[in-house]
């Protein structure tokens, strides 16, 4: 029994560190939306007020896919320990 | 702190703006499906804080990295990025671990700026439009 609740326990923190790898995704992608935006405000000074308002947008989209990992990573340290040992403790009786 | 953009000012308006429109429409999901009570409010306050705290420290850093040499600004974008994930998570643990805030309430709102996001386009599209009818009217006259 201790060693099923501790497979579990064990599944849920590991599924939530791999969860959590998401949260790198948005950092690269959004450094290399505003290296390139720099680039292009380099090459188009007036239209900085644009590009800054484009980026910002497409950078909070960009955002949300790290906060998809970093629910679930939460979901599973919070939340899945409790509902599967006592789906666990349920099915055993 | 230096001076913000009144493009950042802009956008972050705009997301709160949304960021309250559908903190209410939870609300009253919540009211109508029997959940309602003084957790509900408190841990939308939290999650829709966080969300709008989040749009705008990433529009100041946009802002900021934008005037930089193109390695820098992304290194720049890179740790804020990570910084701001730090905080969502310490703000998401908070949330969950303290019995004031209900945990949907703290986690939901924070999807709301992608949302808001989503329907930028019928704005954009619809301010397009008067501007080009705008035009129209200035060729003719």
């Amino acid at each position: 029994m201790e060693l099923a609740i501790g497979i579990i326990l064990a599944g849920c923190a590991i599924g939530a560190g791999l969860a959590l790898i998401a949260g790198i995704g948005p950092g690269i992608g959004e450094g290399n939306a505003v290296a390139k935006a720099c680039e292009a405000i380099g090459r188009q000074p007036e239209c900085k007020s644009a590009v800054t308002s484009t980026m910002i947008m497409g950078c909070a989209i960009a955002e949300t896919t790290g906060l998809y990992g970093l629910v679930i990573g939460i979901l599973l340290i919070f939340v899945a320990p409790n509902l599967f040992v006592n789906i666990l403790l349920n099915a055993i009786g | 702190m230096s001076r913000i953009d009144p493009t950042v000012k802009k956008e972050t308006g705009y997301i709160a703006g949304w960021v309250l429109l559908l903190s209410a429409v939870m609300e009253l999901v919540f009211l109508l499906t029997g959940h309602m009570d003084y957790t509900v409010p408190l841990g939308n306050l939290l999650g829709g804080g966080a969300a709008i705290l989040n749009f705008f420290l990433m529009g100041w850093t946009i802002q900021r990295a934008v005037g930089l040499e193109e390695k820098a600004a992304s290194a720049k974008l890179k740790l804020s990025q990570m910084l701001r994930m730090l905080m969502l998570i310490v703000i998401c643990c908070v949330g969950i671990a303290l019995n004031c805030f209900q945990t949907v309430a703290v986690i939901v709102p924070l999807f709301f700026p992608r949302i808001a996001v989503a329907f930028r386009p019928l704005f954009d599209k619809k301010n397009g439009q008067t501007a080009a009818e705008g035009k129209d009217d200035v060729k003719i006259d």
